[in-house]
């Protein structure tokens, strides 16, 4: 079940992560509550996925701290079960079926076998998925891997859900199915932090959104706020906002030139 | 409380790895084919085997006296412990499905469920046959009790080796990663290092022979006594067992010790690798550029086929790492190497030009052509909309594979000029070597288009696509019998040796007739696959 306590559910302070001499993220401070839909936004390239291997611990920052549920994401045993991910390329086996891939997913999760059978049944039955549950996942459209890896990262209940592109590719049932489990997880108190270019998902789903651009977080607040902020005027769209916030510097660069 | 998770969860992982390496032996009937035809092939020695152990098991009258005992005993572990890091360095790294594994277990589960995998697939391939010349042993000997003491001495071994090579491999890893110029450096070093141990092994086997050495002092003495008294308990309770020393037992209890400490030590290890990234020259960030577009030199600017294998050329240049299938051929080529050091004089010559010429057509074929389909595979969807015809396609990969061995077979007649043989000699057997290289090449399209492998699959530490090894091997036998034949019939005519005969003429022609039948059929059925080519 969703965590309680008082502190953030993500809570990222002047991380910074190089890559030889690149910097891939410079700056970065986070503070998310619990519950939170977090839209995160940026151009390809802006640190976004890096962003995410460091809030899950699975890489680690040269300067900075990252405490998820009050948890140091080094600290594996305790990060675990708080945390679910789907990166970009579903991590499923392609030897398994779906089912068999679930009960795996759900054994290393140590979730009993009767509730596992339960949850798993509900899953598929809601991705649409129960009718192929027993084929290998080498045959799955990438609609269906997609949703299986989905299903995969919450299976366990996590209080905090990072979600890296999680719609791309899928058709509208599809999408729109992912979308909706997203608002339902945060209305079940999880908070989900998600990175996507599809910005009409960002607009239905995130409570707070924040703009990457270049490694540094550019903009944040409420859809509304970034726009606002970004001075779209009345008609403008989270898009034009996106785009509004990410061509600064080159406006910046280009008014120095002259 | 978290190590019998741990175990839990590591063995629930080495089961699930395992399925999923059985599935992808047999999840593809040409793959199942290639197994049965090695069970086939291997089984036969095996069956041969049996009886020599069994008899071996009826004449013990001591362990000493068991054949080779002492050095296999020594040997043997030495040998676990390479090919723990051997497969660590190639396989066991990293651990699919990482994002997901690594976020739900602890790091000490993974390392515990990759080992467990890798000795359930080495006991699937080496099980077996050793289990059974162990039972037929013990059977000949009337000790069964021989085959439980022989599986409970060597768990610890097996144990221990595992996790000490884990942590070895993975400290090479890690290096690897730090200093990634010595990479480079090693993978052709490690090619030479083959290379060399190849011929180095001809030239033991024959020092062997040559030389009064026997080969049981020469292996005596590597023999470790506590070793060799540890594995001696495995023949506790039999007619030739030997009073337990205490040497045996220390053994027992260092590798008791050590596993726990190896596997602390694997754990620490691949956590840094696994949740730091490389630091110094990271080649994913690397910017590669390539100024002046895609202009063809001449001649490769002539034609379409030529401009593109030209581009294949290029691609091949860049990423060299794709042809790593090339180094099947050391194996079969570097024996022979030991034939250049022993000839001298009027021998050296033609030894030189013939070599070159049967790389040369090794190379014409095997570079480009022994996979066109899977190595076009990604852009098959590409190329079948544009309006270039299959057959340029087809011509393009020939011709690349034609580039590259063309220039060894005429360079190497050539210098062979400079060891004793004449111009004549030399133009001729260029000449017979320009035409094999075209030959082989237009075979290998055919026989790569019939067996076309899209997966890619991690070949010499490289993922890329890899052509079958049934295909490699056929290529081989077929192109290398075809050449040297080509090239004894060469050598006779020019030296004034042949005697025309009719037998000779008609031998002679079903030679040509089959050389050029057959290559040229390969490159027609080549033409019609790509033609009528339907994305799966």
């Amino acid at each position: 079940m969703p965590s309680t306590h008082d502190e953030s559910a993500i809570l990222a302070t002047d991380l910074r992560k190089t890559y030889s001499s690149e910097v891939a993220l410079d700056s970065l401070t986070l503070d998310i509550p619990h519950g939170t839909v977090y839209g995160f936004l940026g151009p390809n390239g802006a640190g976004k996925t890096t962003t995410m291997r460091l809030l899950t611990g699975l890489s680690d920052p040269d300067s900075g701290s990252v405490r998820v549920c009050g948890v140091d994401p080094s600290d594996r045993r305790a990060i675990a079960g708080r945390v679910g991910y789907l990166p970009e390329t579903p991590p499923l086996y392609d030897e398994f079926s779906a089912r068999e891939q679930l009960e795996y997913v759900a054994d290393l999760r140590d979730i009993s076998r009767s509730v596992a059978r339960e949850r798993i049944g509900e899953y598929l039955d809601q991705f649409g998925l129960a009718g192929d549950a027993d084929r290998r996942i080498d045959g799955y459209s990438k609609g269906m891997k997609q949703k299986t890896a989905f299903i995969q990262s919450v299976l366990h209940e996590p209080d905090v859900l990072y979600l890296d592109e999680p719609t791309s590719g899928l058709d509208p049932r599809a999408a729109r199915t992912i979308r909706e489990s997203i608002i339902a997880f945060a209305d079940a108190g999880t908070t989900v932090f998600l990175s996507t270019h599809i910005l009409p998902v960002v607009e239905a789903v995130a409570d707070k959104v924040g703009v990457l651009f270049d490694g540094r977080l550019v903009t944040e607040g409420t859809p509304a706020e970034v726009q606002a902020r970004a001075e779209t005027g009345e008609s403008g769209s989270l898009e034009d906002a996106f785009l509004a916030v990410t061509s600064e510097p080159e406006t910046d660069a280009a008014s120095r030139r002259e | 409380m978290s190590v019998r998770q741990d175990v839990r969860h590591g063995l629930r992982i080495g089961r699930a790895e395992f399925v999923r390496s059985l599935r992808g032996y047999l999840g593809n009937p040409r793959r199942v084919l290639g197994l049965l035809l090695t069970a086939l092939f291997f089984g036969g020695a095996l069956l041969f085997a049996l009886p020599t152990a069994y008899v071996l098991g009826q004449t013990a009258r001591s362990v000493a006296a068991v054949p080779f005992f002492a050095p296999a005993a020594t040997l043997v572990p030495l040998g676990l412990l390479s090919v723990s890091v051997f497969r660590t360095l190639e396989r066991l790294g990293h651990i699919d499905g990482a994002d997901f594994v690594l976020l739900a277990v602890h790091p000490r589960a993974v390392v515990i469920g990759l080992i467990t995998a890798e000795v359930g697939r080495l006991s699937l391939w080496f099980g077996i046959p050793i289990g059974a010349v162990v039972v037929t042993f013990a059977l000949g000997m009337g000790s069964p009790l021989l085959v439980a003491l022989g599986g409970a001495v060597t768990l610890p071994l097996v144990c221990c080796a595992a996790v000490w090579g884990y942590a070895g491999g993975i400290a090479v890893l890690r290096l690897l990663r730090k200093l990634p110029n010595l990479r480079r450096l090693l993978k052709g070093v490690g090619i030479l290092a083959m290379v060399g141990l190849v011929v180095a092994s001809q030239f033991a086997g024959q020092f062997i022979v040559e030389s009064d050495l026997s080969v049981q002092r020469l292996l005596s003495t590597v023999a470790f006594d506590p070793l060799v008294e540890y594995v001696a308990l495995a023949f506790v309770g039999t007619p030739v067992s030997r009073p337990t020393s205490l040497g045996a037992v220390a053994v027992l209890a260092a590798l008791i010790a050590l596993t726990p400490v190896g596997l602390a030590v694997s754990t620490k290890q691949v956590s840094t690798l696994w949740f730091t990234d490389s630091v110094g020259n990271n080649e994913s960030t690397q910017v590669r550029r390539s100024s002046g577009g895609f202009s063809a030199p001449q001649p490769f600017a002539w034609t379409k086929p030529s401009r593109i294998a030209w581009g294949i050329l290029v691609r091949g240049r860049r990423d060299p790492a794709e042809l790593s299938h090339l180094l099947i051929a050391v194996f079969f080529i570097a024996p022979f190497g030991t034939m250049f050091l022993e000839f001298s004089g009027d021998a050296l010559g033609p030894l030189i030009t013939g070599g070159g010429v049967v790389l040369a057509t090794y190379l014409s074929g095997a570079t480009f052509g022994l996979n066109p389909l899977g190595d076009d595979r990604p852009q098959l969807p590409f190329l079948l909309l544009t309006e270039t015809s299959s057959a340029a396609l087809v011509r393009g990969r020939l011709l690349a594979g034609v580039a590259v061995g063309v220039p060894i077979a005429v360079l190497s007649s050539f210098v062979s000029i400079l060891f004793g043989i004449t111009v004549l000699e030399a133009v001729a057997t260029a000449a017979v070597g320009v035409v094999m290289c075209l030959a082989a090449s237009m075979f290998a399209v055919g026989i790569g288009s019939a067996y076309p492998i899209y997966e890619e699959r991690e070949f010499w530490g490289t993922e890329t696509v890899v052509p079958s090894t049934l295909v490699m091997m056929v290529y081989l036998f077929v192109v290398g019998g075809g050449t040297v034949l080509g090239l004894f019939v060469t050598w006779f005519a020019v030296t004034g040796n042949v005697v025309l005969t009719p037998v000779f003429g008609v031998l002679f022609g079903t030679y040509l007739l089959l050389t050029g039948g057959i290559s040229y059929g390969s490159y027609r059925y080549a033409l019609r696959r790509h033609r009528r080519y339907t994305l799966a």
